[in-house]
């Protein structure tokens, strides 16, 4: 651009030089031609040559009157005179004219004349003399003359040549003249020609110019118009310019019916037109702009018919020539809006689906873990009891199934628990050899069961002291470990773990094989998903939920790792694993508690529960490990009891009628009561993991899920109560064991024909109190279920409805029909 | 070439002479001086023989006009005096259109009549207000305004630039 502008510049001088030196050279000339035109036509000489001659002429006049003289005496002497005076002239002329100076400069003309003249001079007295004396020296006379001849005749000679040479340098100097003349046409004719081509070319810069800008207008153009966007041009009072299509299109207006218009009164919204003003009266004010060049925004426009809608706008300033021009590009998100409200609509309908799904999820096991807790804890009191060899064998088939399902359960409670994001993981440090030494061990008797071999080593040197989430790292490998026993029968199942990568942290893989059935090819790609069941035809094999592998993947994406299988049916599987872990160094081995220490007996424990099946199976467990226990039935009876007398323990079930354990947890935590600081432990089949946190929120010191397991009963005591000053000093050293007759089984169920028999006499006698009747109807329910009579379950909730509603007459009916179902009912036995 | 002009000269006053009877003649005075000048041809005004003859105090009378100019014949400017040629030729009623003017040594040369305009040449009898010699190209010569226009500076009117003029013959 500058280069360019630079070389124009250099052309221009070059082309003012041109001119100048053209006008210059046409000014010479026209000087040059007019001098010599002047020379020309005002001819500074007469005739010279003639004059000259004339002179030699004359002077032959004059001396031939006086030889004519000379000869007829008679002759008079005015012919000698007039000649005389006529040369005289003559001479004078040659001598004095302007025309002959440069002449006279010349010696060989100059002194002839001056010698003629001064013989001429010096005949003057006798010429104009008496005529006598003229007569008599009329010879003297023409002696003279003959002798200034030859003077005359150099006069003459000389002039001639001297105007001959004068002559010939005219003719060189007019010759020169036109040579210039010609020349300058020359260089007059060759500039023209320059100018000429200049001329062209910047016609055709221009026309090229010209071209380019139309094409360059015609493009604008074509953009502006086939443009999606809208745009408004405008002045800075906010007049509109230019409207292109789609914005004829967008706000339904036509460009001649809006030009000159104010956006301000056509295009913005009247909410928004306060705001709008007062944005042009700061721009104007001081240029200041919010709006303008800060790119994409999103503002709500009106179109001509009024309607409001949402755009995106982005605003520049232009200049053309003086004018400052604004330029807005508008587009019509309308639908954009639309679909992302929906969008949004959809994602909390989702999320709330979600939520519903994860409370339902939460619901469906506590309402299956009860009842599975009441069979599974039958199950363990009934192997105490004599059973002959096919009562036992159904016994273990029914406590496998029992626990089966519980793992089922547990399984989706993982998810659950793992897509609730509560799960975080927790590094620990662990000694993996340890880790795999006990996963086999604890696995053993199963594969033993089927057939198999089971063992597992390092390859290569190995990494023992690790920092890593052992428990869950330990799930992973005991649901690989399931799944690999449950594949293979008569075979070989293997762990193999290396690091495959030194460092901080190193990496290890673990391996665990098999030679099962193994897995076909198009199953898998979709084995990490949830629900996914690969088909098989082991007979033998137990089916499950599909969630297994979909939490090992969760659980190994969740350590950094990554996991993947090869396999190939018929010959097995190999399951692979690769986990970051961090090596530490092994840490101090300190002699403690160890599990295997004995768990102390002979505990006041105070045990808090509605349901009586529950509180039944759970006394029965406590009393068989040596402890005295002190039943409450709802939050209220173990506040009071607990305010009276110290336990070493309190196990609150959560869920109760007339005071929570939560409330009586905090009720009895409060003031300075003999148990305020007692280890109080939820008993409770809610193991959801926001519950635990509510649990402790509330001042309970641990939690014991149910159904009762004599071990985790055991930790518990441990942790609480080993090694601790006793807080309760036992009087006497009898504990309160009761003898029994019956088995305790059988008296429960005597307790609960008794308690429904005296419930339905009350009931038949129609009470006023609706409250009592509800809470009595969902005590018995809450059995009648346990005792195979669901039948009288269903019709007692039906009456604790009935009751709680106030409504008489349902109440009545309700009532009635109970009773037919407990007449109806088969003999209760405790049965899952 | 100036031989021929002589007689071409001589032989047309001949001519003149024969038809001067049939003109109608006003008498002009006679000269009382040496004549300086004589006119003849086509001429209404005489004094005599069908011609005009002038002395030194008839030309004055006519009236003097004053010529400052340089020559190519004479060093510096002069100041020449004498009759305009308008004038004169009016005086003696001239009613050709061309003149033959003739010198002492019978230098003749032609002027055209359309040359006598006002502003014109003029038959100066004095250079610098003193009467010119025949020794000095008198008494008479015939002297055009050669510095007031460049018309008058041709070799054509140098020629007709007659001195010691003593003849003019109208025809």
């Amino acid at each position: 651009m500058t280069l360019a502008t630079g070389f124009r510049r250099t052309g221009r001088a070059v082309f003012a030089v041109l001119a100048l030196l053209c006008l210059l050279a046409i000014g010479i000339l026209i000087r040059e031609v007019v001098k010599e035109l002047r020379f020309l036509s005002s001819a500074s000489s007469d005739n010279v040559h003639w004059t000259l001659s004339q002179a030699e002429v004359e002077f032959l006049e004059f001396r031939n009157a006086v030889n004519w003289a000379r000869t007829a005496p008679e002759t008079p002497l005015s012919t000698v005179i007039v000649e005389f005076d006529v040369f005289y002239s003559r001479t004078s002329t040659l001598a004095n004219g302007s025309l002959y100076s440069s002449l006279r400069e010349d010696p060989a003309f100059d002194a002839p004349l001056t010698e003629v003249r001064d013989r001429l001079n010096a005949m003057i007295p006798l010429i104009d003399g008496p005529r006598d004396e003229l007569r008599a020296n009329l010879d003297d006379l023409a002696a003279q003359a003959d002798e200034m001849r030859i003077l005359v005749r150099k006069i003459a000679t000389t002039g001639l040549q001297h105007f001959a040479l004068e002559s010939d340098a005219l003719r060189t100097s007019v010759a020169v003249t036109l040579l210039r003349l010609a020349v300058l046409t020359g260089l007059l004719l060759l500039a023209l020609a320059v100018l000429l081509m200049h001329a062209r070319r910047t016609a055709q810069q221009t026309e090229k110019r010209g071209k380019e800008l139309a094409i360059a207008y015609a493009r604008l153009n074509t953009i502006l118009n086939t443009s999606l966007d809208a745009v408004v041009v405008t002045d800075t009072q906010g007049r509109i310019q230019n409207f292109n299509p789609a914005a004829e299109r967008i706000f339904a207006c036509r460009l001649k019916d809006v030009r000159g218009k104010r956006v301000g009164d056509i295009m913005v919204p009247e909410h928004l037109r306060d705001a709008h003003e007062a944005g042009m009266a700061r721009f104007a004010a001081d240029g200041d702009h919010r709006v303008i060049g800060q790119g994409r925004i999103k503002l709500e426009a009106m179109r001509c018919s009024g309607e409001t809608f949402p755009v995106e706008l982005a605003i520049e300033t232009a200049h053309a020539g003086e004018e400052q021009l604004m330029v807005a590009f508008l587009r019509d998100i309308s639908h954009r809006v639309a679909a992302e409200n929906e969008l949004v609509m959809a994602r909390d309908k989702a999320l709330a689906g979600e939520q519903a799904k994860a409370e339902f999820l939460a619901m469906m096991t506590h309402e299956i873990r009860t009842p599975l807790n009441g069979i599974l804890g039958n199950l363990s009191l009934m192997e105490d009891t004599k059973l002959s060899s096919d009562q036992s064998r159904y016994m273990r088939n029914m406590k496998i199934s029992g626990e089966l399902l519980m793992r089922h359960v547990d399984a989706v409670l993982d998810v659950a628990r793992f897509e609730s994001g509560a799960d975080k993981s927790q590094e620990d440090v662990t000694h993996l050899g340890h880790l795999f030494q006990d996963i086999v061990d604890s696995q053993s008797s199963a594969a033993h069961a089927r057939g198999n071999a089971l063992q597992w080593g390092w390859i290569g040197t190995p990494e023992e002291w690790v920092e890593v989430d052992s428990s869950r790292l330990q799930q992973i490998l005991l649901n690989l470990l399931g799944n690999a026993i449950k594949f293979t029968r008569e075979g070989r199942i293997t762990i193999e773990a290396e690091v495959i990568e030194r460092g901080e942290p190193a990496k290890i893989e673990i391996r665990v094989s098999d030679t099962g059935s193994g897995i076909a090819e198009a199953d898998l790609a979709r084995i990490f998903e949830d629900f996914q069941t690969v088909s098989h035809q082991v007979s033998d094999s137990v089916g499950g939920t599909g969630l297994g592998l979909g939490i090992v993947r969760r659980f190994v994406q969740a350590m950094d790792g990554e996991i993947g299988v090869e396999s190939t049916l018929g010959e097995g599987s190999t399951f692979w694993l690769r986990i970051p872990v961090l090596p530490v160094e092994s840490p101090v081995e300190e002699a403690g508690v160890g599990p295997e220490s004995e768990a102390p007996s002979d505990l006041e424990i105070l045990l808090v529960e509605d349901n009586d099946i529950n509180m039944q199976l759970a006394y029965e467990v406590l009393v068989g490990m040596g402890h005295h226990v002190t039943e409450a039935r709802n939050g209220q009876e173990a506040v009071e009891i607990a305010g009276k007398r110290p336990f070493d323990l309190v196990l609150m079930d959560i869920r109760m009628p007339v005071m929570d354990g939560l409330t009586a947890t905090q009720k009895i935590r409060e003031g300075d009561g003999p148990n305020w600081d007692a280890p109080i432990v939820a008993f409770s089949a809610n193991v959801l993991p926001e519950a635990k946190d509510r649990f402790a929120a509330a001042g309970m010191s641990d939690f014991l899920g149910k159904p009762l397991q004599r071990s985790e009963l055991a930790q518990i005591i441990i942790r609480f109560c080993a090694g601790r000053e006793r807080r309760v000093k036992l009087e006497g050293n009898t504990p309160l064991l009761v003898e029994q007759k019956e088995s305790p089984m059988e008296k429960l169920r005597h307790r609960y024909m008794t308690e429904t028999a005296s419930l339905f006499e009350w009931l038949a006698e129609l009470p006023e109190d609706n409250d009592a009747i509800a809470d009595r109807a969902h005590q018995i329910a809450g059995s009648a279920a346990a005792f195979g009579q669901p039948g009288v379950r269903e019709a007692l909730l039906l009456v604790e409805q009935a009751a709680e509603a106030g409504d008489r007459e349902d109440l009545v009916v309700a009532i009635s029909e109970a009773q037919a179902a407990w007449k109806a009912a088969p003999e209760p036995s405790l049965v899952g | 070439m100036y031989i021929l002009t002589e007689r071409f000269a001589l032989a047309a006053g001949m001519l003149l002479f024969v038809s001067i009877n049939a003109a109608t003649a006003a008498e002009l005075d006679a000269p009382t001086g040496p004549v300086l000048l004589t006119i003849s041809g086509e001429l209404a005004n005489t004094n005599g023989d069908g011609t005009a003859a002038f002395d030194l105090e008839m030309l004055r009378a006519l009236g003097a006009t004053d010529i400052t100019t340089d020559t190519i014949w004479t060093p510096g400017t002069i100041t020449f005096t004498g009759v305009e040629l308008k004038t004169l030729l009016d005086h003696v009623g001239a009613s050709g259109d061309e003149i033959d003017a003739t010198a002492i040594n019978d230098y003749t040369v032609v002027i055209p009549v359309s040359d006598a305009v006002e502003g014109g040449p003029i038959v100066a009898y004095e250079m610098d207000g003193e009467l010119m010699s025949r020794r000095d190209k008198g008494p008479l010569w015939l002297i055009y305004p050669y510095s007031s226009n460049s018309e008058y500076r041709t070799e054509v009117i140098y020629s007709r630039s007659i001195w010691q003029l003593d003849r003019m013959a109208i025809k």
